[in-house]
C-alpha cells in the first residue's frame, strides 16, 4: 500500500473520530449545563475546552462556546473543521475506500456544513446527533463494505489512538475537577451535583449503560475510573482501545514485512501489559493524572513511530534493505 | 597553454534536508582549439555521480543525497589544453551577408535564431538596438566587433545589481549588469540581425588582459555568433574582447536557462545560502599546483545571498529548487 | 399530456445525417435502432433517460471545467441513442488510424535523432524550432520499441461526402476513453436487447489491452515490469478516468509526491519500504513532469525522473516531447509525413488547413475570420478558438489582434458541416446534432484500437464545438460485427 494512502486513512480515522467525540461530549455538557445549578456550572465549558487540548473559550455564554466549538473556524478544532479534515482526507484516497464509505462522509460533511450556525437552541441536539449518528453509521459502512486489509488496519489504528488520547485527558480533568477523597466514605458516595457529573462522564464515554450492567446504577467514582480506563469488554474503555491498536500494529507488521516495527510494538506491547494487569488500587497509587499522562505519552509515541515506520522512512534506510 | 580550473560550490541549509538532486555543468568542453585533459567531481555527502550529455553536447554530471544534510559541497577540477588561436580578421568580405543566409538557410541553426527565454526582443533591447544602430551593414564580423564594444561601453559592469534570474529589462532600465546580463543583451541584439547567436558558460583566464573588468573567484560568460568562413566567433562584451585562449568554454546553450553551473531541488523546510570560489591558473606545462582556494566563512554571507534568503523564506513548499549560481 | 411521437421534431437533409437518407428513410444499420425507438413510449424513454443519467451520477463521472476563478465539477451529460458504425466503416478508419500512428511515431523517432525529413525540406526545420512542444532533451533519448505515442486519441469528423476525415491527432494526454468505457456498461443496462440484435462488437477489454500495451514498453530486463498511473491529483478534471482506469488495470495510482528517484531508478513510497518502478502511465503534461529539467515551479511531477527515463530505467507512456507532433501547424503535414516514411497516400483524409505564418495564407484568412474556425496551436479541449460564422466582430478582431501578434501560433480551417446524428433533447423530442468521433489506439508491440470511441456531441442546437467543456455531451459508439 503507497504510504501516502495509509497517512490518508489514518487521519480521516482521526478526525472522523475526533468530530464524534466532540459532539458525545458536548451533547452531555449542555444537557447537564440545563439540569445543574448554576455554581456547578462555573468552569464547565472551560474543562470541557482544556480536555481537548483547546485555549479557553474566547467569550463564556453557552451560544458562544457552542457555536466555537461545533463550527468554529479559527480554533484550532471544531466539529466541522475535523469532519471537513477527514473529508480531505478521505478524497485523496477516494478510490481507496468504498463508494458507501465515501457517500456517508460527503454526505455528513454537507450535512454540517449547511447546518445552521445562528439559532442552536433547539437546533444544537439535532446537530450533535447527527454528527454522532453520522460517524456511527461511517464505521459500520467501513466494517461493512471494505476488506479488511492493510488499509482497514490503518483505520482502526487512527480510530483508536484518537480515542485514547481523548478519553484519558478527560479522565483526567474529570477526576481531578471533582474526585475528592471524603465522599467515598460519605453513604451516598459524591454530593447531588457531583452524582451527575460522574453519570456525565460515562455518558461521555456511552458507557452507563454499559457501567449499570457491571456494578448497578450506584455510582462510585473509583469504579467509574476503574471501569473507563481498565474493563476489558468495553469498547470506549482505555485497555479494550488499547488491545484494539496492538491487534492493529500486529496486523500491519504482518501486512507490510520488513519495516522497523520493533519500536512501536515494544511500545503499544508494554502498555498493553500494563492496562491487562494493573489492578485500579495500583492505580490510584501512581496516581490518576501520572497515570494518564503516562498513557496520552505512550500514544503519541506511537504515533511518531508509526508515521516513521510506514510513511516517512528516511529514503537510505529504505534503499540498504 | 595549460589550465588548472578549480570551481568549489557549498549550499548551506537553514534546517536538515533530504532526497537532494543536483546536476553541474562545470566540465570543460573538448572541441576546437580546446581540449579537456582530466575532470574530477568530489561531493560531500558522499554520492554516486552519474553523467549523460545534452543536447547541445555538453556533459552534464547529476547526482543524488537521500539522507538528512546541513551542507553540500561540490568540489569541479580540471586540466585544460588550449592551442593558441589565429588573429581574427577587423573584418569580412562585402557579400559575408550573403554568405551567412546561405549558410544558416543549409544548416540547424534556428534554435539560436529564435528568441529564448532570456534573450529576447523586448521594446527596451529594441530601443537599444537603434540606439547602437544594430542593423545590417558593413560586414558581419565589423559590426559585431563594434557592438560589443559599443555594448560594453553603454552598461556599467556592477556586482550584485541584477540576480540569477533576472530579465534583459533589468540590466537595460538600469545601464548595470554582469557577464550574464551582458551576454543576454548581446546574443538578443545579435539575434535580431538574423546571426546565431548561443550562450557560453565558462571562466575567464585573466592574465594579459588589462582593462578587463570581471570579477575574479567566478564563473564567466559571453556570447559566440557563427559568421561565415570563421564558424563560432566568441564576443566577450563585459570586458570588451573576443574569446580566446582565456576563455575556457564548459557549456553552451540558447541562454542561461540551458547552461547553469549547478542547479538542483531539495525536500525540506529551509532556505538555502551558496557560496562560490573559482580559480583558474594558467602554465606553460601540465600542471603544477598553484593556486589556494579560500571560501568565506559561514557567518559573512554575500549580500545578495541573504537578500535572496529572505524572499525565499516566504516559499513553504517541502520541494524547492536550489539556488542556482549567477554568472558575474 | 399527449404521447409524442419521438421523430416528429426531427430535420431530415443536414449535410450528413448518421441515421437517416436525406429523404428520411432510415439507414439499413440503424433500422432495428428505429423500431425500437418507435415504439417506446415517451415515458419509458424518460425513464431509461433517468436511469443512465443516475448511474454516471452514482460512479461520480464528473469533470471540471476552467476558465472561471474556480474550476467547477460537472457530470457528464450523455445521450442515449447509439451512434452506429457499419464494419465496412469501422474497417477504413482502422486502417487509416493504424497508418496514421505508425507514421507518426516514426516521425517522431526521427525528429529526436536523425532528422531525416527536416534536411529534406518535407517539414520546415523552423516549424519544429518554434514548437514549444518540442523537447530537445528528446534528443538522442532511445524509446522502447519506437513507441512515442502509445495512447492517442484522434478526433474523426464525416464530412458531407459521407467520408471521414482527421480533424486532429491527440499525441500528448488523451483522455475521455472512461466515458467511452462507462457509457457502454449504461447501455448494457438501457438496451440489453438491442445491443444482442445489432450484434454490436465489445470494447470491454480496453483496460487489458492498455495493461499489455504498456508492459510491452517495459525497459529492457524487466520481465515482470511494475506498472503505476501518474495522476496530477484528485483535483484534475480528469481524475475520475484516472482512478477509473487503474482500477481496470489493477495498478496502483499514484501521484508525484508518493515517488522518488535515486540513482536514475524511480521508487515508490509504500508502507512495506521502497518499490521500483518500470513503466508509467503518465497523465501530467511535459511541463509538469520533472522540476529538474522542465518547469521548476511544480510538485506534481517527480524531480530526477527524467534522468531515470534517459538512462532507460523506466518507461513513460507517451513519451516526452509527442506535444510536437499534434501541433496544429504540423498537422497540415501529416499527409506528406505518411508519405515520407511509409509512402502510402494517407488512408484518413486532413481537414484543409490554413499556416497563418505564411503570408499568403494569413491574408485571405484575416479577410475571412467570419467564415473560418481559428484554433491556437498548442490548445485543446476547445479552448483558444474562434469559430467564425459563429463570432461577434468584437471576437473576431480580438482573433486578428491575436495572429498578428503570433502567427506561428494559430491556424485556420475552413467551417466544417459535421455530420448530425439523432439526439434526445430535453429528455422529450429526438433532434439532429452534430457529432464527431474519437476512438482510442494503443500502439506497443502491436497497434490495438478497440471498436468504438467517443462520439462527443454538440448539444446545443446548431452548435459545431463538441469539447465537454464547451457544453458537448457524448454518446456510446456502436461497431456492429458485419
Amino acid at each position: 500500500m503507497l504510504s501516502r494512502v495509509a497517512d490518508n486513512l489514518f487521519w480521516m480515522s482521526r478526525y472522523l473520530e475526533r468530530a464524534e467525540h466532540i459532539a458525545r461530549i458536548v451533547l452531555v455538557h449542555h444537557n447537564l449545563e440545563l439540569e445543574q445549578p448554576e455554581e456547578a456550572n462555573a468552569g464547565r465549558w472551560k474543562r470541557v475546552f482544556q480536555s481537548l487540548a483547546l485555549d479557553p473559550p474566547i467569550e463564556d455564554s453557552t451560544n458562544s462556546v457552542l457555536s466555537q466549538i461545533c463550527f468554529g473556524v479559527e480554533s484550532r478544532f471544531s466539529i466541522t473543521t475535523s469532519i471537513e479534515s477527514a473529508r480531505n482526507n478521505a478524497r485523496q484516497v477516494r478510490e481507496q475506500i468504498s463508494s458507501e464509505m465515501w457517500e456517508q462522509l460527503n454526505r455528513l460533511y454537507h450535512a454540517v456544513r449547511h447546518a445552521d450556525h445562528e439559532d442552536h437552541n433547539g437546533e444544537i441536539e439535532e446537530f450533535l446527533i447527527a454528527v454522532k449518528e453520522g460517524a456511527h453509521l461511517f464505521h459500520g459502512l467501513t466494517d461493512s463494505t471494505m476488506s479488511h486489509g492493510e488499509g482497514w488496519q490503518f483505520i482502526q489504528l487512527g480510530q483508536s489512538l484518537e480515542r485514547a488520547i481523548n478519553t484519558a485527558a478527560q479522565l483526567e480533568i474529570h477526576y481531578r475537577e471533582f474526585y475528592r477523597e471524603a465522599s467515598l466514605d460519605s453513604e451516598w458516595g459524591p454530593d447531588a451535583a457531583g452524582y451527575l457529573e460522574w453519570i456525565g462522564l460515562l455518558r461521555c464515554a456511552t458507557a452507563f449503560e454499559a457501567f449499570c450492567k457491571v456494578h448497578s446504577a450506584t455510582i462510585d467514582p473509583l469504579n467509574v475510573v476503574e471501569f473507563l480506563l481498565l474493563d476489558a469488554q468495553f469498547p470506549h474503555s482505555i485497555r479494550f482501545v488499547v488491545d484494539t491498536l496492538q491487534t492493529a500494529l500486529e496486523a500491519i507488521g504482518r501486512l507490510s514485512p520488513g519495516r522497523r516495527v520493533h519500536k512501536v510494538q515494544r511500545i503499544a506491547g508494554r502498555l498493553q501489559a500494563e492496562l491487562s494487569f494493573t489492578q485500579i488500587e495500583e492505580v490510584m497509587e501512581r496516581g490518576i493524572a501520572d497515570t494518564m499522562q503516562h498513557i496520552r505519552e505512550s500514544c503519541h509515541e506511537i504515533h511518531n513511530c508509526v508515521h516513521e515506520a510506514f510513511v516517512s522512512y528516511p529514503v537510505e534506510s529504505a534503499l540498504e534493505v | 597553454m595549460y589550465y588548472r580550473i578549480r570551481h568549489r560550490t557549498r549550499y548551506y541549509y537553514s534546517a536538515p534536508v533530504h532526497e537532494s538532486l543536483t546536476e553541474v555543468r562545470m566540465h570543460p568542453r573538448t572541441e576546437g582549439r580546446q581540449r579537456c585533459l582530466d575532470y574530477q567531481l568530489a561531493v560531500t555527502p558522499k554520492a554516486r555521480v552519474h553523467v549523460y550529455r545534452d543536447f547541445l553536447g555538453n556533459s552534464v554530471h547529476h547526482f543524488g543525497v537521500p539522507a538528512s544534510h546541513n551542507e553540500l559541497n561540490i568540489m569541479a577540477e580540471s586540466v585544460v589544453e588550449m592551442k593558441d588561436f589565429p588573429d581574427t580578421p577587423s573584418g569580412l568580405a562585402a557579400d559575408a551577408w550573403d554568405e551567412l543566409d546561405a549558410e544558416v538557410k543549409r544548416g540547424d541553426y534556428w534554435e539560436m535564431i529564435l528568441p529564448s527565454k532570456f534573450s529576447r526582443p523586448t521594446p527596451l533591447l529594441l530601443e537599444l538596438v537603434d540606439k547602437l544602430g544594430a542593423v545590417r551593414r558593413d560586414d558581419p564580423l565589423r559590426l559585431l566587433r563594434e557592438l560589443n564594444t559599443r555594448l560594453h561601453d553603454s552598461i556599467d559592469y556592477v556586482p550584485e545589481t541584477t540576480t540569477v534570474d533576472s530579465p534583459i529589462d533589468d540590466a537595460l532600465k538600469q545601464r548595470k549588469g554582469v557577464c550574464q546580463d551582458f551576454a543576454h543583451i548581446m546574443i538578443a541584439v545579435v539575434r535580431n540581425l538574423g546571426i546565431p547567436c548561443r550562450y557560453v558558460s565558462g571562466y575567464l583566464h585573466r592574465s594579459g588582459i588589462e582593462h578587463g573588468r570581471s570579477r575574479e573567484n567566478a564563473t564567466h560568460a559571453w556570447a559566440e555568433a557563427l559568421l561565415p568562413s570563421l564558424g563560432w566567433v566568441g564576443f566577450d562584451p563585459t570586458n570588451d574582447l573576443l574569446a580566446r585562449e582565456g576563455h575556457i568554454r564548459t557549456a553552451v546553450g540558447r541562454d542561461y536557462s540551458d547552461v547553469p553551473p549547478t542547479r538542483g531541488v531539495f525536500k525540506g523546510d529551509a532556505a538555502t545560502a551558496m557560496a562560490v570560489a573559482v580559480s583558474v591558473t594558467a602554465s606553460d606545462h601540465l600542471p603544477p599546483e598553484l593556486a589556494e582556494l579560500v571560501l568565506p566563512d559561514e557567518q559573512s554571507f554575500p549580500h545578495d545571498v541573504l537578500a535572496l534568503n529572505a524572499t525565499s523564506d516566504k516559499m513553504k513548499e517541502w520541494q524547492r529548487a536550489q539556488e542556482v549560481q549567477q554568472q558575474q | 399530456m399527449l404521447t409524442q411521437a419521438p421523430f416528429q421534431n426531427y430535420w431530415y437533409g443536414t449535410p450528413w445525417d448518421e441515421m437517416f437518407y436525406p429523404g428520411g428513410e432510415p439507414r439499413a444499420h440503424y433500422e432495428p435502432l428505429m423500431r425500437v425507438l418507435e415504439n417506446l413510449p415517451a415515458e419509458e424513454i424518460r425513464q431509461k433517460k433517468q436511469a443512465a443519467d443516475l448511474s454516471f451520477l452514482h460512479q461520480g463521472i464528473t469533470f471540471t471545467v476552467y476558465g472561471k476563478s474556480e474550476g467547477t465539477e460537472r457530470i457528464f451529460p450523455h445521450d442515449l441513442i447509439p451512434r452506429i458504425l457499419t464494419a465496412a466503416e469501422w474497417s477504413k478508419i482502422e486502417l487509416g488510424l493504424t497508418q496514421r500512428i505508425t507514421a507518426l511515431n516514426e516521425f517522431l523517432r526521427d525528429l529526436y535523432h536523425e532528422q531525416r525529413i527536416l534536411n529534406d525540406g518535407v517539414v520546415p526545420r523552423e516549424l519544429i524550432a518554434s514548437c514549444p512542444h518540442f523537447r530537445r532533451e528528446m534528443r538522442g533519448v532511445a524509446v522502447p520499441r519506437g513507441a512515442y505515442v502509445a495512447v492517442a486519441g484522434t478526433d474523426l469528423v464525416r464530412l458531407p461526402t459521407g467520408e471521414f476525415a482527421v480533424l486532429e491527432d491527440n499525441l500528448r494526454v488523451p483522455s475521455g476513453v472512461s466515458y467511452m468505457l462507462t457509457s457502454r456498461q449504461v447501455m448494457k443496462r438501457v438496451f440489453p436487447s438491442l445491443l444482442r440484435e445489432c450484434q454490436v462488437r465489445p470494447i470491454d477489454h480496453y483496460g487489458a489491452a492498455l495493461s499489455s500495451t504498456l508492459r510491452s514498453l517495459a525497459p529492457e530486463g524487466r520481465p515482470d515490469p511494475v506498472i503505476v498511473l501518474l495522476t496530477p491529483g484528485v483535483f484534475n478534471s480528469a481524475y475520475f478516468e484516472h482512478a477509473y482506469l487503474a482500477r481496470q488495470m489493477g495498478i496502483e495510482l499514484v501521484e508525484g509526491r508518493d515517488l522518488l528517484v535515486h540513482d536514475n531508478i524511480v521508487y515508490m513510497r509504500t508502507t512495506s519500504g521502497l518499490r521500483r518502478i518500470d513503466v508509467i502511465y503518465r497523465r501530467i503534461d511535459d511541463d509538469f513532469i520533472d522540476s529538474l529539467v522542465f518547469r521548476s515551479d511544480t510538485i506534481l511531477g517527480v524531480p530526477g525522473l527524467f534522468n531515470a527515463y534517459r538512462a532507460g530505467n523506466v518507461t513513460l507512456a507517451n513519451a516526452v516531447g509527442t506535444g510536437v507532433a499534434d501541433d496544429k501547424a504540423v498537422y497540415a503535414y501529416v499527409p506528406a509525413i505518411i508519405k515520407y516514411y511509409l509512402d502510402q497516400d494517407a488512408i484518413l483524409p486532413n481537414v484543409e488547413t490554413y499556416l497563418l505564418s505564411d503570408e499568403r495564407e494569413r491574408s485571405y484568412v484575416l479577410e475571412n475570420l467570419d467564415k473560418l474556425v481559428v484554433k491556437a496551436v498548442g490548445e485543446s479541449g476547445g479552448y483558444g478558438m474562434l469559430v467564425g460564422p459563429h463570432s461577434t466582430k468584437a471576437d473576431q478582431e480580438e482573433f486578428r489582434r491575436r495572429i498578428l501578434a503570433n502567427p506561428r501560433n494559430y491556424i485556420a480551417q475552413p467551417t466544417l458541416a459535421l455530420s448530425c446524428a439523432p439526439c434526445l433533447v430535453e429528455g422529450e423530442s429526438i433532434e439532429p446534432r452534430h457529432v464527431d468521433l474519437r476512438p482510442y489506439i494503443l500502439f506497443g508491440e502491436k497497434v490495438t484500437i478497440v471498436p468504438g470511441g467517443l462520439t462527443r456531441v454538440a448539444l446545443r442546437r446548431g452548435s459545431l464545438v463538441v469539447n465537454s467543456s464547451q457544453g458537448g455531451g457524448s454518446k456510446d459508439t456502436w461497431v456492429l460485427q458485419n
